[in-house]
């Protein structure tokens, strides 16, 4: 990233950085601290339910604390798609930026997103196509880190340092 | 006729005789919604997709700037209008329906004075009786094509711009000396400026040296200075890129007061609407301009007034394959009939 | 708006509403969230309590660990304990050191050992059953191995 915006900076005239200063005097910038802390408390409130989630199943139904993850992501992925659904998702995420994105609710939003949006196209090619246009590739890229941490740990079982 | 470099002057004064434009449902809560002429209450507008949606926008502003131009759709000769959707279907659609010789035109959100200056033109030159000119732009469709899905819950920085949605649509004919009508008197095309901005979000920044570019141009070919215009106009250049541009207005030695310089995408919208910036989309100069502008203009509050609608002439792809955001900017002179400039 | 407000207030009170319907509490209730500190339970009347509540005490004395529930079958013994929750990273290590101790003190019993809050409520929600005459000793016994079951499938 750093080497990519180095290498721009050499491509671009004289003319053109001074105006990337010009404008960059304008640009409002994020509020960072504030986006923080508005993250962490709707991460947090998205976390305190999904915690009552799980109770709930370990209390009515026959999951233990290891087994009750499954029911409690999928519970919480059907909450986000309501939300989505009913188009009250967006303004979350608006507002929580990070703290509704990184839970599991934001992949769920992702994957019902893209489905909602390109219906219209069809079901096989529309929905089909590209509900996993957003979320596809962080399925991709998290079983392949998911592998390449299994390769490491079984190679280091082998060679005996754990 | 060509004046200076890049600039047209009509000397037939070609007259904008009457205006179309609807709105979708976030207009209706803005501040100009009394200036539409039809406002939708959902999105969809009765449609099954946000493309048919989108068409309907424009071919109902399409026939309710016939009706007020009392004018039948056989009449019209040509049409020029665009659109940001793909291959500018929606347009291309609605030029079906209505049946008009057509021009499609791509300017990005600059297609609004792009499509007037050239229907200026060909009015002035007696090249039609009646032309149609628009530009159009919805939300959701936009949205689609350029960003993420409509629900999708990104968090959008605050420099982020809104898409409106709306269709604003202009009647050019030849100047009738006795009706007090606005007129268009020059046209200055600008040149494809790009700053080597990449972000997607920041399009006010990437637009605003291509607006004050095409200013300086017509203020130069023209050999006017800003003092001439009661109200300089520029399309969606939103809170950053306005404020950028009223900058290198100012450094450039064109001096003007800030009251003087507004922005179709502030102009819409009110302050509480989560708009981050301001609004943008083809439609945003279009209907600001052919509804509250002109209509302001009528009542008097303006006699002369510069348009400059901006356009960031970028695709999905283009800037995935971080390419930087080229832009561009059309500038038209409108005037009340029977001032003599 | 308005209405949207209203009905995030209903939703407030409804829940609320429902979680304090149920005056008497019973511990089972509460028991992930408080520290219930129950009695040690023996499903067989012939066993001998004193050296359960010796098991309890010695698991109590944990630093890490703040609330204790032990079971006694015919033959397993279960222990359940909560950790605190500054040491929950270091559960592993505390199941380790637990289950250690456990069986060199007690060489004799077999153990089972779990942290995991579902056995945790299970011994309590079966001490709850046990008072009840209906519960006989047999059913007793039954569902402690269902539950020592379930605590090998959270390993």
């Amino acid at each position: 990233m750093r080497m990519e915006s180095k290498q721009k900076k050499q491509n671009t005239t004289l003319q053109q950085r001074n105006y990337q200063q010009l404008q960059q005097k304008h640009e409002i910038k994020r509020p960072v601290l504030k986006n923080c802390i508005k993250a962490f408390f709707v991460g947090g409130l998205i976390c305190f339910i999904g915690q009552a989630v799980s109770y709930f199943y370990i209390y009515f139904f026959n999951f233990t604390e290891q087994s009750v993850g499954n029911p409690t992501v999928a519970t919480m992925v059907f909450f986000s798609m309501l939300l989505t659904g009913f188009g009250v998702y967006d303004r979350i995420g608006q507002f929580g930026g990070a703290g509704s994105a990184v839970p599991v609710t934001g992949f769920g939003n992702a994957v019902i997103s893209a489905a909602i949006e390109h219906r219209t196209e069809g079901f096989v090619l529309g929905v089909g196509g590209n509900m996993f246009k957003l979320a596809g590739s962080v399925i991709l890229f998290g079983v392949f880190s998911a592998f390449v941490v299994a390769l490491v740990k079984t190679l280091l079982v082998i060679w005996g340092v754990l | 006729m060509l004046k200076g470099h890049q600039s047209w002057v009509f000397a037939n004064r070609p007259m904008i005789s009457a205006t179309g434009v609807t709105g979708g449902p976030f207009e209706a809560n803005g501040k100009l919604a009394n200036d539409f002429d039809l406002l939708y209450e959902d999105l969809w507008m009765g449609k099954e997709s946000y493309e048919k949606a989108h068409r309907l926008l424009l071919e109902e502003a399409i026939k309710m700037a016939l009706k007020k131009g009392e004018v039948q759709k056989e009449q019209v000769q040509f049409l020029f209008a665009g659109d940001l959707i793909n291959q500018i279907t929606p347009t291309s659609f609605a030029a079906r329906t209505m049946q008009i010789p057509y021009f499609g035109l791509f300017g990005a959100c600059s297609t609004s004075m792009e499509g007037l200056a050239l229907s200026s033109f060909v009015v002035n030159y007696q090249g039609a009786k009646y032309v149609l000119t628009g530009a159009s732009s919805h939300n959701a469709a936009v949205e689609k094509q350029f960003r993420y899905p409509t629900e999708y819950g990104g968090q959008k920085p605050p420099t982020a711009q809104w898409t409106i949605t709306g269709a604003g649509v202009a009647l050019v004919q030849p100047n009738e000396p006795e009706k007090l009508h606005p007129v268009t008197t020059s046209a200055t095309i600008g040149k494809v400026i790009d700053m080597g901005l990449t972000d997607p979000f920041n399009m006010g920044g990437a637009m605003a040296p291509a607006a004050a570019d095409t200013i300086m141009a017509h203020f130069r070919d023209l050999k006017l200075d800003p003092s001439h215009y009661d109200l300089i106009v520029t399309g969606d250049l939103g809170r950053v890129g306005h404020d950028t541009a009223f900058e290198l207005l100012n450094k450039s030695g064109l001096k003007m007061e800030r009251k003087q310089f507004q922005d179709c995408g502030l102009l819409m919208y009110k302050d509480d609407q989560p708009v981050q910036s301001g609004g943008s989309g083809a439609g945003c100069s279009a209907t600001v301009l052919y509804g509250h502008l002109l209509n302001q203009m009528k009542k008097g509050t303006y006699q002369r007034m510069l348009v400059v609608a901006t356009g960031a002439l970028l695709s999905p792809l283009s800037f995935q394959q971080s390419e930087s955001i080229p832009c561009i900017a059309h500038a038209v002179a409108i005037e009340m009939n029977g001032e003599k400039g | 708006m308005r209405a949207r407000y209203r009905l995030i207030l209903f939703t407030c009170v409804f829940f609320l509403a429902a979680c304090s319907h149920n005056q008497p509490a019973k511990d089972s209730q509460l028991a992930l969230m408080k520290t219930t500190n129950p009695k040690p339970v023996v499903t067989d009347k012939s066993k001998n309590r004193n050296r359960i509540e010796e098991i309890k005490k010695e698991v109590s004395s944990f630093p890490q660990i703040y609330d204790v529930a032990v079971v006694k079958g015919k033959k397993d013994t279960l222990v359940a304990y909560k950790v605190k929750h500054l040491h929950r990273f270091s559960m592993k290590k505390i199941e380790k050191n637990l289950t250690k101790m456990l069986e060199e003190k007690y060489p004799k019993e077999k153990f089972t050992v779990s942290s995991d809050y579902k056995i945790f409520l299970e011994t309590i929600r079966l001490d709850e059953r046990m008072k009840s005459p209906k519960f006989s000793h047999r059913e007793a016994e039954k569902r402690f191995k269902e539950i020592v079951k379930m605590t090998e499938a959270t390993k």
